[in-house]
């Protein structure tokens, strides 16, 4: 046992002292806390905490961190099953509107188990092509909880069930801005970055500019480009034909995609410069024309600096295209600013949860393949 | 790469034409913007217009931006916000549901070659509602009847927002209208809060809290068992929903103008509560809230 685990292992023991779940009488009401025997019945509560007890006997005693990895993992899926029991119980025989959710208790279990397995993940020190595995495992899983319908009792799953066809339309929204704006900055900005370290005088004003543009809140971004867009769209043919329009999703596109410029020009920038002048100098001896040692010198040993920013950006744009809902642009957000407006959390869970998961995938699944990069010491 | 970017953009380019031909219908992202929209939506389906589904697209300032530009075509707006859109707050046309209507269609009309058209009998502005179990004992519908009642010693407490407290044309102006005065034992002030903590302590009591500060049509209302009381002095202004449309649309589609009329004089107040209620407290989508009503008063041919 390590600190780390000693550490997560108090919270852990103690969370079923905590209300379990909470009660609701609809939606909007306020919630009633449930303890573990109220929430899973005396006998499911006894399982439940030997269970428990069992588990962290297991994680104090592995000396292994695979054994943990996996005890831990396997301690969440646990929580969630429990959860998902204790809404089909409490739900049992009552009105529609009723809704249970979770408790104090099931959210300190969850992130302790939680980050026991991020702990014990990290000491297993997985190579790349690992850590892609767990990823897929982790996402694997989650989807077969998510499908198998043992949390459907669960309240966020409920607004899940009145909007199934909606969430997925928004979720393709979603994807397709914070990906598109992505691949447009990539394209535009590693040729403007490459062209930054030519016209070194040209670099300051353009970092600058584009630094300025990063520190407009993205509300006041997304919005100060309704005007021009529809300026643009009512009187330009040629851009109305193409989609531009002032609401909708391309003043979202388009303030994403300014926003993603900065990293993506700034890191080719560092990438570029950063090369050895001593590689520079045998390329250049060895007669490569400057195109030549642009494509398989210079830009392959940048290759590590600029993915990275790439995975700044993707993750940023997971996380702001949720705004571009109060412009008509759709995504994730339109939930979050549906159940802000009708000050239900389940609601807003149900926006959000996803775009976290999606930003927390993304960046595994990139945080990886920069770990395959040739080049880099992991 | 630039291939896929190409051919998406070719895709919404046809999409785009194919578009111009259709009614764009929206709404405000709030629960009764997709109640109100929906139902526009679903009448002018169900008459065999073609339309474009936008409801809840965002704010305020976004819809309204987006109408003027010709982005959308149709919309729900309350006639109180005109003050707001020709930057005339402080007149007193706008506590008059008739004469605010009328010039708000007189406002749009002239200058944005925009229509009102009949808006709902529901005034969806700033005032209270009292419990039920307390109101109808003491025969309260009225602010005039509960400043008669407050002023004799009736026992009230209001939860309300520090806003609503505190500015002048809020709860002051109530009380000088109506001629009572709340002490600070007879106010429950949430800092920052909105209707639904309002509405929830009312509900529940919590602190002996029996009235609350709300929107007449908030969908909690129903369902707490509270009454709205009618601003019968006219303090606030009124707040009629009505959907706006661009005169060119109209002109297209006249038979917008007969279609909604009938279904948006249906909207009483209560009835808004009742769908946004459904929506806001229930869970259910707006669009099954606002197809189920339109056919069960026979709305849809």
């Amino acid at each position: 046992m390590n600190g780390g685990t000693r550490l997560l292992i108090l919270p852990l023991a103690l969370s079923p002292l905590l209300p379990f779940a909470v009660f609701r009488a609809n939606r909007i009401a306020e919630a009633e806390p449930r303890s573990l025997v109220a929430a899973l019945g005396g006998g499911g509560a006894a399982l439940a905490v030997a269970g428990l007890a069992a588990m962290i006997g297991a994680l104090v005693l592995a000396r292994r961190a695979q054994v943990r990895t996996v005890v831990a993992a396997a301690l969440v899926v646990a929580i969630l099953l429990a959860m998902g029991w204790a809404a089909a119980r409490l739900t049992a025989g009552g009105p529609p509107q009723v809704r249970v959710g979770p408790g104090a208790g099931f959210w300190v279990a969850l992130v302790s188990a939680g980050l026991l397995v991020v702990d014990a993940r990290a000491r297993l020190h997985p190579r790349p092509a690992m850590r892609l595995a767990i990823v897929a495992v982790a996402v694997a899983i989650g989807a077969a909880i998510l499908w198998s319908g043992a949390l459907s009792q669960l309240s966020i799953m409920q607004e899940y069930g009145n909007r199934s066809a909606s969430f997925w339309r928004e979720g393709a929204r979603h994807l397709w801005l914070a990906f598109g704006s992505f691949a447009a900055a990539m394209l535009a900005g590693v040729p403007l970055g490459i062209g930054l370290t030519r016209a070194r005088r040209a670099s300051a004003p353009v970092l600058g500019l584009l630094t300025m543009l990063q520190t407009i809140p993205s509300m006041a971004l997304f919005g100060m480009l309704i005007a021009p867009l529809a300026w643009i769209a009512a009187n330009v043919p040629a851009a109305h034909a193409l989609g531009i329009r002032g609401i909708g999703a391309a003043p979202a596109f388009a303030a994403l995609f300014l926003y993603s410029l900065l990293p993506i020009v700034a890191n080719t920038v560092v990438g570029l410069t950063g090369v050895p002048r001593s590689v520079t100098e045998a390329a250049d001896g060895m007669g490569l024309t400057r195109r030549q040692r642009l494509t398989s010198v210079d830009v392959p040993l940048a290759l590590p600096v600029i993915v990275s920013a790439a995975r700044i950006v993707l993750v940023q744009n997971i996380g702001m295209a949720t705004v571009g809902a109060l412009i008509g642009a759709g995504g994730f957000g339109t939930f979050v600013f549906q159940g802000i407006g009708q000050t239900a959390t389940d609601l807003i869970l149900l926006g959000a949860l996803p775009t976290v998961a999606l930003a927390f995938a993304t960046s595994a699944v990139l945080d990886a393949l920069i770990g395959m990069l040739p080049g880099t010491a992991r | 790469m630039f291939r896929t970017l190409l051919l998406s953009a070719a895709a919404s380019a046809t999409l785009a034409f194919a578009a111009q031909a259709q009614v764009v219908v929206s709404s405000k992202i709030d629960t009764e913007g997709g109640v109100l929209g929906n139902i526009i939506l679903a009448v002018l389906d169900n008459a065999g217009i073609e339309t474009e589904n936008r409801v809840q697209l965002g704010a305020t300032p976004v819809v309204r931006q987006a109408l003027v530009a010709g982005e959308i075509d149709i919309y729900p707006e309350y006639t109180g916000n005109a003050a707001y859109f020709f930057n005339r707050p402080d007149e007193p046309v706008w506590k008059d549901a008739a004469a605010a209507y009328a010039e708000a269609k007189k406002l749009d009309g002239e200058q944005n070659k925009l229509v009102w058209l009949t808006p709902a009998p529901a005034n969806n502005t700033w005032g209270v509602a009292v419990r039920r179990d307390v109101a109808e004992p003491a025969g309260v519908t009225t602010f005039s009847q509960f400043g008669q009642w407050v002023a004799g010693g009736g026992e009230v407490k209001l939860a309300a927002s520090s806003e609503f407290v505190n500015s002048a044309p809020a709860l002051p102006a109530f009380q000088t209208t109506y001629g009572f005065t709340l002490s600070q034992d007879q106010l429950i002030v949430l800092s920052g809060g909105d209707t639904a903590a309002t509405i929830q302590a009312a509900s529940n009591q919590t602190s002996g809290a029996n009235a609350a500060m709300v929107y007449g049509t908030d969908g909690q209302i129903a369902v707490s068992n509270l009454v709205v009381l009618q601003d019968d002095k006219s303090v606030q202004p009124v707040y009629q929903p009505a959907p706006v449309i661009r005169a060119e649309v109209l002109a297209d589609h006249p038979e917008i103008e007969t279609l909604l009329k009938p279904v948006f004089e249906s909207l009483t107040l209560e009835t808004l509560q009742d769908l946004n209620g459904k929506v806001q407290v229930d869970g259910l989508p707006a669009a099954d809230v606002a197809k189920e009503y339109l056919t069960a008063n026979g709305l849809l041919k």
